[in-house]
């Protein structure tokens, strides 16, 4: 390993120091070891009872429904790729709105209010693929922070 | 100091097998992490900004996988028994927090349906986990 030189002071540096090395991969392996296998990301959501579904009076006023059809947002199957496709329309209380327009719509709405207040319901039609699902309650929350998402029934 | 030379080449621990031996370690654990996960494999949804839903201990599983079967934790149960295993595996725990892991192939009705067995269970809001578009793992 060492290099046999007439001068031992240079024969004592030939070394490279590795236990800086060894020490990063120490506390790399038990960062993998305890934190990889157990974090999860997802959406918060509520689902009021189905036999249930009264929205109480006060709210009827500011509150904010989304509906999702597949006539108007063909996602029966898994969306290919990322994002949504470019014909998905959603109904945004009484108003259709093409998906891409649904974060800065929901933001105008929401936005100005007390964050306990920012609530969305969501009537999303049984036979819809729940990854689309999934998709445009992701770009609903993206538009406003601590957006509260309530599941209601479909009529 | 007339140590001879090779005493001095004794005198550094030789740790390259230590290195080896952990390097491997390392990527064992990054290969097989994803494996030692609670409950079925599930083919999670693809979104772009999932939230943070922190960690999968103290939290109870419920997995729908891609043929619609209902899992919590490691064990598969029947519909009708969904309600009493979910009590069950909440135990004593003082506010128990239930996510659910669906495969991106189901209908949204079988999610639903899930998330009203969970809420008639005697629980409160639901964690839809999803994955992050462009993400490794599972």
């Amino acid at each position: 390993m060492q290099f046999n030189r007439d001068d031992s002071g240079l024969s004592l540096q030939s070394e490279i120091n590795i236990t800086p090395l060894v020490d990063v991969v120490l506390v790399l392996l038990i960062i993998f070891m305890v934190v990889v296998p157990l974090l999860m990301q997802g959406y918060d959501v509520d689902i009021p009872r189905a036999s249930a579904v009264v929205v109480p009076a006060q709210a009827v006023e500011s509150q904010l429904i989304l509906r999702i059809e597949p006539t108007e947002c063909p996602i029966l199957e898994p969306p290919s790729g990322e994002g949504l496709p470019a014909d998905c329309r959603v109904t945004l209380n009484d108003a259709k709105i093409p998906a891409s327009e649904l974060s800065a719509r929901v933001a105008q709405t929401l936005g100005g209010r007390p964050p306990e207040q920012r609530l969305l319901f969501l009537a999303a039609d049984d036979r819809l693929n729940y990854e689309g699902v999934l998709r445009i309650i992701d770009l609903a929350k993206s538009g406003v922070e601590d957006l509260k998402i309530e599941f209601i029934a479909t009529r | 100091m007339r140590l001879g030379e090779s005493a001095k080449m004794q005198a550094a621990i030789n740790i390259t097998p230590l290195v080896d031996v952990v390097l491997v370690l390392l990527i064992i654990f990054m290969v097989m992490a994803p494996q030692m996960r609670k409950g079925p494999d599930v083919n999670l949804p693809n979104t772009a900004k999932p939230s943070d839903q922190g960690d999968e201990r103290g939290r109870i599983l419920v997995s729908i996988d891609d043929v619609g079967k209902l899992w919590i934790n490691d064990q598969q149960i029947a519909p009708e028994q969904f309600g009493d295993a979910l009590r069950a595996a909440a135990g004593t725990e003082t506010d128990p927090r239930v996510v659910i892991r669906g495969d991106a192939k189901l209908n949204f009705r079988q999610v639903r349906e899930a998330m009203i067995a969970v809420k008639e269970a005697g629980f409160g809001g639901v964690g839809l986990i999803a994955q992050r578009a462009g993400a490794q793992g599972e």
